[in-house]
């Protein structure tokens, strides 16, 4: 695997006046970690950065580089991004120990098909799309396969506890977070249902709880009966 | 039509639509999805329209998912009354849309197909959204 290497120049500008940095195409970024004892304020050009986040993501070593000081090797934190023009806004860095053990999350990459879905029964739904891992930096993986191919019938699952990794590796997510399933697939018949007014929704009143052990009301009902309250 | 079962109080302030959304921005169960680029009140009409686009351009197959609920009553004064005289009666629920908020999302079918489902869903909506994709928001 090729080394990313990304150059950071020390940033003076902090807060709200970082805005005139985006805006001059420099994003903000900060690096933490145990061996700094105060976080570094950095900033890197978009373009470059930008080439960097997509490509490292969030588990693949980065040896970033301040000004003429040493490499560090790092890994993407946090990536803030505008939600509608998707451009990066601010980024964080963590310096790593080879020798201590980290904990970043881990895309999972569905591989296969599934024969209900071949079949035309079923539809692949994926549920988490990460998991959390714990292990040595030197022993990061970019991401985890998972083979669909076994899901054979309809609502059938994958579960985190049954992903395959290797033994460096430990899996912090809860073993029953569901990973894929096959859901059966419906045809939805296009009915043309009556408009409900608006006034018609159930107002919730003062010892609601415990008309509803009794059954509680329709919300037409109780719609009529607020009305008559106010009159 | 979506609307709430129940409420605690049948009419609301209007309230704001400042700023930009920072919640719901991502893509959470499906591949592809409709993004809202304007605020808005987004009706239960429209949300149930848009939703009938997508089904019956996707006929078989696809499952969509709606990431706004219209919980927001709006109130209308009746035809040719004065001014005052108190609120208005309940008419209809909204949605209440900021920019960058996801709309809909869908999943089990093919870019081109869900292109297609998000721009039939598009039209039925009062405001520019635009169609994203789990890969291009990775990256």
């Amino acid at each position: 695997m090729e080394e990313i290497l990304l150059t950071a120049q020390p940033r003076a500008v902090i807060g709200k006046q970082v805005g005139a940095l985006r805006r001059a195409g420099t994003i903000p970024v900060v690096l933490y970690g145990k061996q700094l004892a105060q976080p570094l304020a950095l900033q890197i050009e978009e373009r470059t950065l930008q080439k960097v986040v997509a490509q490292a993501g969030h588990n693949r070593l980065i040896t970033l580089t301040i000004a003429a000081g040493a490499p560090r090797l790092v890994l993407t934190r946090e990536v803030q991004r505008n939600p509608i023009s998707r451009h990066l806004v601010h980024v964080d860095f963590q310096e790593v120990s080879m020798t201590e053990k980290i904990t970043t999350p881990v895309p999972l990459v569905l591989v296969g098909t599934s024969p209900a879905v071949t079949r035309g029964e079923g539809l692949l739904i994926h549920g988490i799309d990460t998991v959390q891992i714990r292990v040595l930096p030197g022993d990061l993986i970019p991401q985890i396969e998972v083979d669909v191919s076994g899901l054979e019938n309809l609502n059938q699952s994958l579960f985190v506890k049954n992903l395959v990794v290797n033994d460096k590796i430990e899996v912090l997510t809860p073993g029953d977070e569901m990973v894929a399933k096959v859901v059966p697939v419906k045809e939805e018949v296009i009915t043309t249902e009556a408009p409900i007014a608006a006034a018609e929704v159930e107002v919730i009143k003062k010892g609601k709880i415990e008309e509803e052990g009794a059954g509680g009301e329709t919300p037409a009902a109780g719609g009529e009966a607020k009305k008559e309250e106010k009159k | 039509m979506l609307m709430p079962k129940r409420v605690k109080y049948r009419k609301q302030h209007r309230g704001r639509m400042k700023g930009t959304e920072t919640r719901g921005v991502t893509l959470d169960f499906g591949d592809y999805g409709l993004q809202a680029l304007e605020p808005c009140w987004m009706t239960s009409r429209q949300l149930e329209a848009a939703r009938r686009a997508v089904v019956r351009f996707v006929k078989r197959g696809g499952k969509l998912w709606i990431r706004v609920f219209p919980d927001h009553s709006v109130t209308i004064k009746g035809a040719e009354t004065r001014m005052g005289g108190g609120k208005g009666a309940p008419d209809h629920w909204v949605a209440v849309v900021k920019p960058g908020r996801i709309i809909f999302e869908i999943g089990g079918v093919k870019e081109e197909t869900a292109r297609e489902a998000m721009r039939l869903a598009s039209h039925k909506l009062s405001i520019r959204t635009q169609f994203i994709s789990r890969l291009e928001a990775q990256a």
